[in-house]
């Protein structure tokens, strides 16, 4: 995957482009604003990376500039840390995906590695499968092995979303996000014990697991190798 | 003080009212001069007419004897009647040199002064004329009343004008002084000076309570910044502290590095979680978002919580029930409103042993809209129900808990933000924790 990252923090970059480099990713780094767009404009990305505060050029106005000219490209945005206003200014902007400074790079790579491989958002599915785990967004309906699984709604969501990113890792903070629209760490573990009771209902008693926790990261629903 | 506005005003209010007067001086004396010879002319059109018809019916000897008549009623206009070779016959009019029609001639006065009149001379049968006029006189004495009018007019409006104008600008200037002293004062760095208001509630009073609310704000402002950078010195010292000497310790022990970094990374990511709370509590406070307010439902706000963490308080042998009768909307930013319940939530919580039982409400209190916390754990003495919003604020038993002690900061500014009352009382037993949106 090739992803280019807006940052002009030096040390900041090069430790994230070893990092991705090891997950087998591709890196490009602009470190000023007009680097960025021209890079943003020119070449093929899979994700690119904004920092909101950038010399010359703010990466809101990039964000904006990019997406004028047609550029669909999902976009990550780093925020600093407090700015409660700007998850919501950069969603407005065009922007896919935020991310608060400082993060662990697990957090990094797994909404890089959500924002890569989202569907086109005109794709319209009836149902998820994966193995022998299927859920019926129709009939809101979930079956595995073809014996029915009874969730409450908030743990079907929470396995459409796991099924929607099979395969992929998905952190405590984007299950937080996108089930609560909690945009804030709460103290209490309501991921893990919200995750246990979902884990309960689908693996007990199945020869293979399909939700696996992922240490320093989160889970992930996978078929069996 | 010729660069003051208000005298400029006053000044240039004065210039036009006296040219108004004078405007209108014109105006009257011009109109009043028309109307006169109007009438005048009309009278001596209608004696010029009753002489003539005298010459009809009784002859020359009826004029000859009206005219004398006449002539020596005073107060009556001036006669002559002329024969055909010009001569006078009656009257005053010695001139013979009278052409029909509307003229002005120079005719001697009682009092032998010889004035300008307007006279009418009329063409009588057997070329006769017959001459009626007015002197002058009395439309010159009526001008003359006219123009002293409207001159003491003129010179009491420009009086009371400058003097008006002086007084006015004076007390405009001393209550604009005012302001700008304070803003000086300001300046020098007395942020609590504010600007006396006389309380007339016109516009200079407004502009003062104005000025007023904003020193107030830009105080508010100011202390919560002081306020954050006080907490950060002092709170955010200690987990510091402790971090730099987790790593000296592992820098000595290379064995237990593994562990110390563990360690390392979890003290940081508390100070982070502090540092964020801090943050946000200083952001809520500055009032930034209230553009972003839309309708928030409470119901399905507190719904949406308690489905959160019931499972969690379940696992601790706490039950978190949910008790919502009516959904009640208010003006607000949910995920600020969220993210205080879950702080009197989690406060709960972890505030009660196991078998506790935590109600999260919402309802109508004291007529308004309301949500509520209340748990039947050990309570908080009451003497301590307020404490417990300062920031950093903790109880002595649950020093050893974890926490930051922010949680209930976060939710007095969020309260805050939404003009809203938060109470702590004694649930009996237990602790409740009420937010009544007065607003």
């Amino acid at each position: 995957m090739k992803i280019l990252l807006v940052e002009d923090d030096k040390e900041a970059a090069a430790y994230l482009r070893r990092a991705l480099s090891e997950a087998g990713h591709t890196m490009d780094h602009a470190a000023t604003g007009r680097e960025g767009l021209m890079l943003a404009a020119g070449e093929p990305y899979d994700v690119i990376v904004l920092d909101r505060m950038l010399p010359q050029l703010d990466g809101l106005a990039i964000l904006r500039t990019i997406r004028s000219a047609g550029v669909k490209t999902p976009v990550l945005l780093l925020t600093a840390l407090g700015g409660i206003d700007d998850r919501v200014e950069g969603l407005e902007a065009g922007g896919d995906d935020y991310l608060v400074k400082p993060f662990a790079f697990a957090e990094f790579l797994a909404r890089v590695n959500a924002l890569a491989r989202r569907p086109p958002p005109q794709e319209m599915v009836s149902a998820l499968q994966v193995a022998d785990l299927r859920l019926d967004l129709l009939k809101r309906s979930v079956t595995r092995g073809g014996q029915r699984i009874d969730l409450q709604p908030r743990e079907f969501q929470l396995l459409e979303y796991l099924m929607r990113n099979a395969g992929r890792v998905v952190t405590r903070t984007m299950l937080l996000e996108s089930i609560w629209e909690f945009h804030f760490d709460p103290k209490t573990n309501i991921v893990e014990t919200h995750m246990s009771r979902l884990r309960g209902k689908v693996d007990r008693g199945q020869p293979q697991e399909l939700i696996h926790t992922v240490r320093g990261a989160g889970y992930c629903l996978r078929e069996p190798d | 003080m010729l660069r003051s506005t208000s005298l400029r005003l006053a000044v240039l209010y004065t210039l036009g009212f006296a040219l108004s007067v004078v405007l209108l001086g014109a105006l009257t004396l011009y109109s009043t001069r028309a109307a006169l010879s109007e009438q005048f002319d009309a009278r001596i059109r209608a004696e010029a007419a009753a002489l003539t018809q005298e010459f009809a019916t009784e002859g020359l000897d009826g004029v000859v004897q009206a005219v004398r008549e006449r002539d020596r009623t005073p107060g009556a206009l001036d006669y002559g009647l002329i024969g055909p070779d010009g001569r006078p016959l009656a009257g005053r009019f010695p001139s013979s040199a009278a052409k029909p029609g509307w003229a002005t001639l120079a005719a001697p006065q009682r009092d032998g002064e010889v004035e300008p009149v307007r006279v009418l001379t009329t063409p009588l049968p057997g070329g006769y004329h017959l001459i009626v006029g007015d002197d002058e006189e009395r439309i010159e004495a009526l001008d003359t009343v006219v123009l002293q009018g409207f001159a003491g007019a003129l010179i009491g409006v420009v009086i009371l004008g400058v003097v008006g104008g002086l007084a006015f600008s004076r007390d405009v200037h001393r209550r604009l002084s005012a302001i700008s002293g304070t803003a000086e004062a300001i300046i020098d760095g007395d942020l609590t000076r504010r600007v006396p208001a006389r309380g007339s509630s016109d516009d200079i009073d407004r502009l003062a309570h104005t000025f007023n609310r904003m020193l107030d704000r830009i105080g508010a402002l100011m202390e919560s910044l002081r306020q954050v950078s006080n907490d950060v010195a002092h709170d955010l010292r200690t987990p510091l502290t402790r971090l730099r000497q987790r790593l000296e310790a592992a820098q000595s022990a290379p064995a237990e590095q593994a562990e110390a970094i563990d360690g390392a990374l979890s003290d940081l990511d508390s100070i982070l979680e502090t540092f964020a709370a801090l943050l946000r509590i200083a952001q809520i406070e500055g009032g930034a978002r209230r553009a972003a307010f839309r309708q928030v439902q409470l119901r399905d706000l507190a719904a949406t919580v308690v489905d959160a963490f019931a499972p969690s308080a379940e696992e601790g042998g706490r039950s978190l029930l949910l008790e919502a009768g009516e959904d009640l909307v208010i003006e607000g930013d949910a995920e600020l409103l969220t993210q205080m319940l879950v702080n009197l939530v989690e406060n709960a919580l972890r505030h009660t042993g196991e078998g506790a039982i935590v109600r999260v409400g919402v309802g109508v209190v004291d007529r308004a809209p309301a949500l509520w916390v209340a748990d039947n754990g050990p309570g908080v003495p009451a003497g301590e129900h307020t404490r417990l919003f300062d920031r950093f604020y903790r109880l002595e038993r649950s020093r050893s808990a974890p926490g930051s002690g922010l949680g209930l900061a976060l939710v007095a500014a969020v309260a805050k933000l939404h003009e809203a009352s938060v109470r702590l009382s004694d649930a009996e037993p237990g602790l409740r924790a009420e937010v009544v949106f007065l607003r």
